[in-house]
């Protein structure tokens, strides 16, 4: 497993808010093509593990690197533009603008204009291309967030909490879509569903208390091997 | 606590220095320093204990000035009583108008304070022009009485009187900054949701940090009507309005001892600027824009700092540094 | 008789009527130009930007000065936007790109301390003396019956232009589109690959130039000093919280509202003028402390 090729690693990130250490000595690497998902409890720290790789909070120590390239340190729209792609959770788009608009930006910091692939996930954005994406409901504003990530073609997607609040229809849409999209590129997904994370990752790191407490392969991914260890 | 020597240590050193200081530098000076220290803490104590800053302390200053001077142009003589005219003119107005300003957060509480020192001026010059006498201003020097114990209509005397009473409100705020009130100031400022929770109620510390501050700002107006004998609309314009900011900031935020440090700064410094430049804006506007830039904590931390480390030296390295 | 008496008196307070709201638009107009940048930075990068005074001033001198040597005041007016956007993009690669993390309380302060320095500078340079500028167009024009000076009228006709450009901008360019979503969640467009620290100058000279333009176009109307600009800074505040800081479509409203009240106000009783915006304006703060349309500050 080589250095250069992987990618994503993180090395020995120890992440604080405020006064408070939230993360310790974090060690997680990503392969390309892979989907690997973080668990935890509320709280564990698996959405500061997401915003320090992206670069939106700042390291106490220790390194994240894609490609040989050093992450840390970073603003996030270097690291966005490196291919290393947030989406956050709370489906938060910009509600004034229309879904059209919402993927304008992301053509125009990306500097793709392809939106096939997008249109392909997601056919039904197609019909809400005019409407504000304050207007959209929960599942299709997801919909959008992660349409608008993929322009640009990123190697990494860190997603949190895509499933929290859909409906049972758009889930499975979502766990196929995800599977399609590590064909091209490494998802890292932080989640609350275990069956979800289950069915489709190949590596889930369990998180508690701001550690990671396994890294689960093969069968031993199964919801209560998760839950055990949690 | 209020007691002890330690305690009061601090403020017998400083006042005694100031009172010496008399013997060195100007007497008007030296009255204009103590007067404006005291117009100065309130700003200090509320941009550095509850984290608020204003922009139109001339108001409050205004407020006191003139409710003195009213007493003493139409109705008494005695400056003692005009002074605590002043004194409750000021409490009454802060409360009224802190009612509705405290709520607000701090970018509009801060603009709200301007506007309001831009209505006083108005106020005073144009709409209340029949009683205030507009730009004119009102003349009762020879109104003011001399008074037993302190003549306050002589300088050396109303020095003296500053003194003391200059020490009663570092004696005040010190208290405060002691008291659990004074530490909810603070922790109103840093989190107030946590403060919340433990049960305090954010808005009724706020109101009382934000009355006591300004009828403190209130009676050094009362002073100075007394001191000059006269007031006018003048004192709230806008080129005033950066007095208090500047020298709070020269001094150093939220410490007890910055307003002092800040004023003989920033009033020596305005006196030699105008004399040979003429031009005050310039220094004190790159003055603010450098400390706020460096972080610094000011003329009055940048000396404690100094001292500390000059002390440590000369000790011979007790402890670790 | 008296039926003419009836309608002359009608007729003079129709025409005082029209006069005022006239006055009261080049007001909004101005009220409007610096606003809407003080606005955006705060919208945009969560500041509090008391220096836009600065360029509103700068504007100004750099007008008197080019126009009272080339005799046009447009082309004045032009150098003072020029100049003016120039001085915010350095004070914003200078001072405030340090500064975007920090509390509300810190900009406003730094941001004074540029103003005043600021003033320091303009006051060395021009001097104290207050300097008038030649109006361009000295005729009256006749609406409705009443004189209306022709460059009042024009000092209207650029602000609208300049509302429909900024409309253009915020809602047909991508740029503009940009700044309305980071308005909104900065950090959401950061992390599509957006380069933040270009979108914020973008934002501080735009509205520095603005502010510019303010005091250009101003210039002719009332004398140049170097205190211009605290003296309309109460006014100028007065207007940003009522419409509500970050709100564009609220500093509209508000400079509209603000310029009919000093204008009409100062018809009937002159220190109405000042009076009525404040009190209209804690009547609003009581109801909503964030103003009519403003954004609360956590994003």
């Amino acid at each position: 497993m080589l250095d250069t090729q992987d990618h994503l690693i993180v090395s020995n990130l120890n992440v604080s808010r405020g006064e408070a250490r939230v993360l310790f000595d974090i060690q997680l690497h990503l392969a390309p093509n892979e989907i690997v998902a973080c668990v935890g409890r509320n709280g564990a720290g698996k959405s500061t593990l997401l915003k320090s790789i992206s670069g939106f909070l700042p390291a106490d120590s220790g390194e994240v690197k894609s490609h040989g390239q050093v992450l840390t340190g970073l603003r996030p729209y270097e690291i966005a533009r490196l291919g290393v792609k947030y989406v956050p959770q709370d489906k938060r788009v910009f509600s004034d603008l229309t879904v059209r608009e919402n993927l304008e930006l992301g053509s125009y910091a990306s500097g793709d204009y392809n939106w096939d692939p997008v249109i392909t996930y997601f056919p039904k954005l197609q019909i809400l291309m005019d409407r504000k994406a304050g207007h959209l409901s929960g599942g299709e504003r997801q919909m959008l967030m992660i349409g608008r990530a993929i322009l640009g073609q990123p190697k990494v997607l860190l997603i949190d909490e895509p499933t929290e609040g859909l409906a049972p229809s758009i889930v499975t849409h979502l766990k196929y879509v995800f599977t399609e999209l590590s064909k091209s590129a490494s998802v890292l997904i932080v989640e609350q569903n275990l069956p979800l994370v289950c069915a489709i990752s190949k590596r889930v790191y369990a998180l508690k208390e701001g550690r990671f407490v396994a890294e689960l392969k093969d069968d031993q991914i199964r919801t209560d091997v998760c839950e055990h260890y949690l | 606590m209020l007691n002890s020597l330690h305690w009061w240590r601090g403020i017998l050193i400083t006042f005694t220095a100031l009172w010496l200081a008399k013997f060195v530098l100007p007497l008007p000076f030296m009255n204009e320093v103590l007067v404006f220290s005291i117009y100065t803490i309130g700003c200090n104590f509320l941009l550095g204990r509850v984290g608020f800053i204003s922009f139109g302390q001339p108001a409050y200053l205004a407020v006191g000035a003139y409710a003195t001077a009213f007493y003493l142009f139409y109705f008494g003589t005695n400056p003692y009583i005009g002074l605590l005219i002043g004194l409750v003119a000021g409490l009454v107005f802060a409360f009224i108008v802190g009612l509705l300003f405290v709520r607000l957060r701090s970018d509009y509480f801060a603009l709200v304070n301007l506007a309001l020192s831009v209505i006083v001026f108005y106020m005073l010059q144009k709409v209340l022009a029949d009683i205030t006498k507009g730009d004119n201003g009102l003349w009762f020097l020879t109104n003011i009485d001399a008074t037993p114990v302190f003549n306050l209509t002589k300088p050396s005397e109303f020095f003296l009187f500053c003194i003391f009473v200059g020490a009663a409100v570092w004696a005040l705020y010190k208290y405060l900054d002691d008291t659990v009130f004074g530490a909810c100031c603070l922790a109103t400022k840093i989190n107030e949701t946590k403060l919340e929770f433990i049960g305090y109620d954010n808005f009724k510390i706020r109101l009382t940090a934000f009355v006591i501050a300004n009828t403190t700002t209130a009676f050094a107006g009362s002073l100075y009507a007394i001191y000059l004998g006269f007031v006018s609309p003048e004192m709230t314009g806008h080129s005033r309005t950066a007095d208090p900011v500047v020298v709070t900031i020269l001094g150093g935020v939220g410490s007890l001892w910055g307003p002092i440090v800040g004023t003989l700064a920033y009033t020596g410094l305005r006196d030699v600027a105008s004399k040979f430049i003429g031009n005050w804006e310039l220094i004190v506007g790159f003055i603010l824009v450098f400390i706020m830039m460096t972080n610094s904590v000011g003329l009055y931390g940048t000396l404690e700092n100094w001292s500390k480390s000059l002390w440590r030296r000369v000790s011979g390295q007790k402890g670790t540094a | 008789m008296a039926p003419r008496v009836g309608s002359e008196r009608y007729g003079m307070t129709a025409q005082l009527l029209f006069s005022g709201v006239v006055f009261g638009l080049s007001l909004a107009s101005i009220y409007f130009l610096i606003s809407i940048g003080l606005s955006l930075c705060f919208g945009l990068m969560r500041i509090i930007s008391l220096d836009q005074l600065l360029y509103y001033t700068v504007g100004a001198y750099i007008t008197y000065s080019i126009s009272t040597l080339t005799g046009n005041l447009w082309v004045g007016v032009l150098g003072g936007i020029a100049v003016g956007a120039l001085l915010a993009l350095a004070v914003e690669r200078l001072v405030f790109k340090r500064i975007y993390e920090r509390e509300l309380t810190f900009s406003m302060i730094t941001s004074f301390g540029i103003l005043l320095g600021g003033i320091g500078v303009v006051k060395a340079l021009w001097g104290v003396v207050p300097r008038p500028v030649r109006m361009p167009l000295d005729e009256q024009m006749n609406l409705f019956g009443t004189d209306i000076p022709l460059y009042r009228l024009s000092v209207i006709v650029v602000a609208a232009l300049v509302y429909a450009g900024i409309w253009l901008f915020l809602n047909r360019t991508i740029i503009g589109k940009a700044i309305r979503a980071g308005i909104e969640d900065m950090e959401h467009v950061e992390g599509l690959g957006i380069n933040a620290a270009r979108l914020f100058t973008i934002t501080f000279v735009l509205a520095g130039a603005l502010s510019a333009l303010a005091g250009g176009i101003y210039a002719p109307l009332i004398m140049v000093d170097p205190h211009m600009g605290l003296e309309i800074l109460a006014f100028v505040f007065m207007v940003v919280i009522i419409g509500g800081l970050g709100s564009i479509k609220g500093t509209l409203y508000s400079s509209l509202l603000v310029g009919q009240v000093v204008s009409l106000g100062s018809l009937i009783y002159a220190p109405l003028a000042v009076m009525a915006p404040f009190a209209m304006m804690l009547l609003i703060l009581l109801v909503k402390p964030t103003g009519l349309f403003g954004t609360p500050l956590s994003k």
